[in-house]
């Protein structure tokens, strides 16, 4: 009898050694673990791509060197009022399957209209309408990014670091651009360049929407 | 006797007609390539959509195409890739479950000398698939994020539901949509939930949101089917004419929706177009092209009440 009760707290004793054992394993090798959705978006947004570096070199290196060379706005309005299609195969491009594509322009311009988030400008010597239109306000979007054609998305294993670049690029015209060209009156000159994008062959041209990533007002 | 030569002649020539056509049928199966078309869930008709369009193309083209359904489950499409390795095929057109945690299928699929090629959704590889066409649903969603401060206003409290969180294409149309509507300060997100791009999960989230939320003027949902589930707790809370509901995708039942100015807009994805090129693609790869991009990415479409018309059959009409 005394043997029986003695075996039993000895199994009872195992078992409780066996669960704290287990107990001390699974603090040790969690299972699962339980992420709350604030944490994980937190962790995404921390990750290390370095947009702003990225975007600042691409700006300085790239981007600016090539609108020195892109081509002019009056040649690339006279162009798209002979023959859309072909000004969009000379000068455009589209990255991907899209109807949608994409101007890489410099030009100078007569400031003709001012308002809280556009500037209009002619650029022909005759013109006395907004011929292109330079956006000040808020910067959306991939056009700074994709408008020149110089970034290509399978250079980057994840397309959120390559969109993080977008908003890296209009941060940069936002902050480095846009304060000298909010300062423009109607009757002086800018010079600029930048993206314009254009959703497909029947949108309006007239004026000429572009995200400026230079400008110069004289 | 004339007879019987005669009878000798068309029985011989019987004979050869029945082999010849017998050897040809046999060689025109034997040519025909075996081309797997791996989807993450059919549990979503634009899924269906995407899949049976891969196989059909891949079948105009002379191939044999067989559709794999993952069930959003990684390890259900590793046993998928483990088939299709072992099966004979030749191309793998390839809807991912997990942008990382399907690469090693991939990579596994490319050992065996298998091209695989993603569609709409990617892997975080660049050296893995032989190319990826993928919706551009960063941009497509800073359309609607445009959209919806243009419609809802520059105040006011909304939701969002978001995709499965593993998949890249929740975050890209997530950042898209807050891209915009975060410099908007008056806007005030208070509820951001997973429904996992599922319609009956999005209805039980929403229905919580609702109760918690009293003055919600709208819900921004990752996709179709969740903005279907979102504007269903709606009905049934009756609210559904207080709050907005945003989409993403241009499933034909949210289309009808929008027509009806029942849900506000969605973004216009082009499964057809991707599965289209992601067949042509393999195709032309057995052929001997090799210089494919590794991303191509299709442009997604901004589709309101304005110009729903233009849209269709997951496409433009």
């Amino acid at each position: 009898m005394a043997t029986t009760a003695k075996n039993k707290s000895r199994r009872a004793a195992g078992w409780i050694l066996l669960g704290a054992a287990a107990a001390v394993f699974c603090r040790m090798f969690p299972l699962f673990h339980v992420v709350p959705l604030k944490t994980l978006v937190a962790e995404k947004q921390a990750q290390t791509f370095p947009a702003a570096a990225i975007a600042q070199k691409f700006w300085a290196e790239k981007l600016l060197p090539a609108a020195r060379k892109t081509v002019s706005a009056d040649v690339l309005l006279a162009a798209i009022e002979e023959n859309p299609a072909s000004a969009r195969t000379n000068y455009g491009h589209s990255p991907g399957l899209s109807d949608s594509y994409f101007y890489f322009l410099r030009g100078v311009g007569r400031v003709v209209s001012v308002s809280d988030d556009q500037i209009g400008l002619a650029v022909r010597p005759n013109s006395t309408r907004a011929e292109i239109v330079l956006e000040t306000g808020l910067l959306f979007g991939n056009a700074l990014r994709d408008g020149s054609g110089l970034l290509n998305a399978g250079d980057y294993p994840n397309s959120q670091d390559f969109n993080d670049l977008a908003a890296a690029l209009n941060h940069l015209a936002e902050t480095g651009v846009l304060p000298e060209l909010r300062t423009a009156k109607i009757g002086q000159t800018v010079s600029f360049a930048g993206c314009a994008e254009v959703d497909d062959e029947s949108t309006d041209l007239h004026p000429l929407q572009v995200i400026p990533i230079q400008a110069t007002v004289q | 006797m004339k007879t019987n030569w005669l009878k000798l002649t068309l029985t011989v020539a019987t004979a050869f007609a029945v082999i010849f056509s017998v050897e040809s049928g046999l060689a025109q199966t034997v040519a025909k390539p075996k081309i797997a078309v791996v989807i993450s869930t059919l549990n979503n008709p634009w899924f269906v959509v995407l899949a049976n369009t891969a196989r059909e193309r891949a079948e105009e083209l002379g191939c044999q195409a067989t559709i794999f359904d993952s069930q959003n489950d990684t390890a259900r499409e590793a046993a998928h890739f483990d088939n299709i390795i072992a099966g004979g095929y030749k191309a793998i057109l390839f809807n991912p479950t997990d942008a990382n945690g399907s690469i090693a299928n991939v990579l596994k699929a490319k050992a065996a000398g298998i091209p695989v090629f993603c569609i709409d959704r990617e892997i975080n590889s660049t050296n893995a698939a032989v190319s990826q066409i993928l919706s551009d649903s960063y941009s497509g969603c800073v359309k609607l994020g445009e959209y919806f401060v243009k419609t809802v206003g520059r105040e006011g409290d909304y939701a969002e539901l978001l995709g499965i969180v593993g998949d890249n294409n929740t975050w890209n149309r997530s950042k898209g949509f807050h891209s915009v509507v975060d410099r908007f300060p008056g806007l005030k997100m208070v509820a951001q939930q997973s429904a996992d791009f599922d319609r009956a999960k999005a209805l039980e989230v929403m229905s919580a949101i609702l109760q918690a939320h009293p003055n919600l003027r709208a819900v921004f949902c990752g996709n179709d089917a969740m903005a279907m589930g979102a504007y269903q707790a709606l009905v049934a809370a009756g609210r559904e004419g207080q709050v907005k509901v945003f989409g993403f995708d241009g499933a034909e039942d949210v289309l009808k929706l929008i027509a009806e100015g029942k849900i506000v807009a969605t973004g216009m994805q082009f499964p057809k177009v991707m599965a289209r090129t992601a067949a042509e693609y393999a195709v032309a790869y057995l052929k001997g092209r090799r210089d494919f991009p590794q991303k191509v990415p299709v442009a997604v479409e901004l589709v309101t009440k304005a110009n729903v018309s233009k849209y269709g059959d997951y496409g433009k009409k």
